[in-house]
């Protein structure tokens, strides 16, 4: 029996939380409203972070906060009272970059504490550490080897937690501050700009333009670990992670699901190539930008940079959300995310049913008359549905 | 009064300024990154009997992150020099402190993970780890300095002058844009441009650096500081005779002598308030 992986998921608000949990999801991690690293992703009040919590347990999942900036003296005084309060939430866990929080959490609360990827840990010495000091996970740096967590697993024997897909950061975590520089915002308190995207003139020194097809940038290609999932099980990985607090809800759904599909398989033993081909196809169409495997088999060359160049496109792909379905009249009401017709192929996914596969042959306004294009964001319609659907499931293009 | 360190680009230029500078701060070979020189093991062993001759203080960075198949040659270092009289190690990776600890080493560290040494409280939660030192990084206002050295319980390095690092990956960029796009070049230096600024970028042992636009010159606002134990001066891509002649006059000159001398010299974070949330949400 294969150790069955936890599957990880960014929530940026409530309704992605719940989105996620429902699609799949075995946790989610989430920023509070001061002291995480994405402080312009929405992030979760207090009152949020409780009914967020609510829910997860509902579900028997999980909730882990990030509390992993690196702190100034000015936030040193906030930091044991919010954690209190995370605790009074009854959150699983905090992720956690500044040991002084870690000393803090461990002198005030009970709360378990993970360390952010943003510490770079690599090796088993670092793990050692943190393991003295109480730690129960490690959310090991980007640039690890296969090699190098399988001794940390064998030697250590603490919970890793590995990032299975998403944006990734083309410096070492924790070793940047181009954002600093260029714009005066604080990489390493949540303000990243992520400068790593823009266009550079590279020159020699004695100025003379490298010039290339297109000009010289920092940034990666996205991770994507789809076809390794077996082998990261296989090795013991505790926690797979999906990264991406600032993505839409179609993204968050689509990529848990497939992933929870694929796990799944995997644990079951019933996986085939032509499931594991349709659901790369998924994960392709819900992405902007190229993405592939980097440090984890080795492939950290020439080939896992990204260059601009092309306009990152954004995902038209998804046509709505369920609210609602009526079992009598076969209507389900949808909340309209992009435009779609009278006579378009779609297909529904969601947590609870299989694909559905369908023309659309009606659409109803708010006032139940018929109409043959959505056209405006958030347009509340009905559409016939032969099959029942449920709320959270979602619409998108075939 | 603070004690002056050098980071130094070469052999000669330690002992051109041996006696203008209470000591030195030394990369090593395979395990220092963000450094002007490196040196191997033996390299230091020489240059630790002659500067400890000349009583003046040796400290090693170590402070690259490190990878499992890093360790057993770090550990070695460690040892040897360990039994060396080197004031402190330099470390980013939390592994060094375990190290310290399971091969019972009697040299000292100082907390130097470049952009995290931003407040006292993890200065002296280090310092409870047994870490006497700490190098603070560049990022903070005089007054949050001021504030750390307050508190802090370690004795401090503080950087006063040089070129400052700002961005470090385990990429190698430079290269990867030559192979994608099949280019060439003689040139075996290069920095990157936006806006007519210039930022050295170098690829070195499969890291690439990149360093700012501005030499920071912190030194008057630093020396006005009671408990900052030492002052990092890094020759960093500065030409080495400007250099040098710096060190053995930057008392006497003033700050408009410095700008004359140097040109790109800056206050770099100084005198600016980073911010990090820029957008404001309905709750």
């Amino acid at each position: 029996m294969k150790n069955r992986p936890e599957l990880l998921a960014p929530a940026g608000d409530l309704e992605r939380l719940k989105i996620a949990i429902l699609y799949g999801a075995d946790a989610v991690y989430i920023g509070g409203s001061i002291l995480g690293l994405r402080a312009n992703a929405r992030n979760f009040t207090m009152d949020e972070i409780k009914e967020g919590v609510k829910f997860a347990h509902k579900y028997n999942k999980k909730v882990y906060v990030t509390v992993n900036i690196i702190l100034h003296d000015k936030e040193l005084k906030v930091v044991s009272d919010y954690l209190k309060e995370l605790e009074k939430c009854k959150v699983d866990a905090i992720i956690v970059s500044d040991p002084a929080i870690m000393a803090i959490a461990a002198a005030n609360t009970n709360l378990e504490v993970h360390v952010s990827t943003q510490k770079s840990t690599m090796n088993v010495e670092a793990c050692k550490f943190f393991k003295k000091q109480g730690i129960k996970r490690i959310v090991l740096a980007r640039e690890v080897k296969r090699e190098d967590i399988i001794r940390i697993k064998e030697e250590v024997g603490i919970d890793v937690e590995c990032f299975i897909h998403g944006a990734m950061c083309s410096a070492i975590s924790g070793r940047c501050i181009l954002s600093n520089i260029f714009t005066g915002r604080d990489a390493n308190r949540g303000g990243c700009a992520q400068i790593c995207r823009w266009d550079f003139d590279l020159k020699d020194n004695e100025g003379n333009k490298i010039e290339g097809e297109k000009p010289f940038t920092f940034c990666a290609k996205d991770l994507s670990m789809i076809r390794y999932i077996k082998d990261m099980i296989d090795i013991g990985i505790d926690s797979f992670k999906i990264e991406g607090r600032m993505r839409s809800i179609y993204y968050v759904a689509t990529v848990v699901n497939t992933y929870r599909k694929l796990i799944d398989s995997i644990i079951a033993d019933d996986l085939n190539e032509s499931d594991m081909d349709k659901y790369e196809e998924v994960l392709k169409r819900v992405a902007n930008r190229d993405s592939m495997t980097q440090f984890y088999n080795g492939k950290n060359d020439y080939t896992c940079n990204y260059y601009n160049g092309r306009e990152e496109l954004s995902n038209q792909d998804f046509l709505g959300i369920v609210l609602d379905y009526d079992k009598k009249t076969k209507l389900a009401t949808i909340e309209q995310r992009n435009y779609f017709k009278i006579g378009d192929e779609i297909e529904i996914f969601g947590p609870n049913i299989n694909i559905i596969n369908m023309k659309i042959d009606k659409i109803l306004d708010e006032e139940d008359n018929e109409i043959d294009v959505v056209r405006h964001p958030r347009q509340i319609v009905k559409v016939h549905i032969d099959e029942v659907v449920y709320p959270y499931d979602m619409l998108r293009k075939k | 009064m603070s004690k002056i360190l050098v980071m130094p680009s070469n052999k000669d230029q330690i002992k051109n300024l041996l006696n203008d500078v209470d000591g030195f701060i030394l990369g090593l070979k395979k395990l220092s990154v963000n450094m002007p020189s490196y040196y191997d093991i033996d390299e230091i062993i020489e240059l630790n009997d002659f500067l400890e001759k000349e009583g003046k203080e040796l400290f090693i960075a170590i402070n690259k992150n490190i990878h499992n198949e890093e360790l057993d040659y770090l550990k070695e270092m460690l040892n040897k020099i360990d039994s060396l009289n080197v004031k402190a190690i330099l470390y980013y990776d939390v592994a060094l402190v375990n190290l310290k600890e399971e091969l019972n080493l009697k040299t000292d560290l100082v907390f130097s993970e470049e952009h995290a040494v931003t407040n006292y409280a993890t200065i002296n939660y280090w310092n409870n780890m047994g870490v006497k030192y700490a190098y603070l990084s560049n990022e903070l206002t005089i007054n949050e300095i001021k504030e750390i050295s307050e508190n802090a319980n370690s004795k401090l390095l503080v950087c006063a002058f040089g070129y400052i690092p700002i961005f470090n990956s385990e990429r190698k960029l430079i290269d990867n844009y030559f192979k994608t796009f099949k280019l060439d070049s003689k040139s075996d230096k290069f920095y990157i441009e936006k806006e007519d600024k210039k930022y050295r970028i170098i690829e070195k042992n499969n890291i690439t650096e990149v360093y700012s636009d501005y030499i920071l010159n912190a030194i008057k606002e630093l020396k006005e500081l009671d408990n900052i134990s030492y002052l990092v001066f890094n020759s960093f891509d500065i030409n080495e005779e400007k250099f040098e002649y710096f060190i053995k006059s930057y008392k006497f000159l003033d700050e408009k002598d410095i700008v004359k001398l140097l040109e790109n010299v800056d206050k770099g974070f100084l005198y600016k308030e980073m911010i990090y949330k820029v957008k404001k949400y309905e709750k």
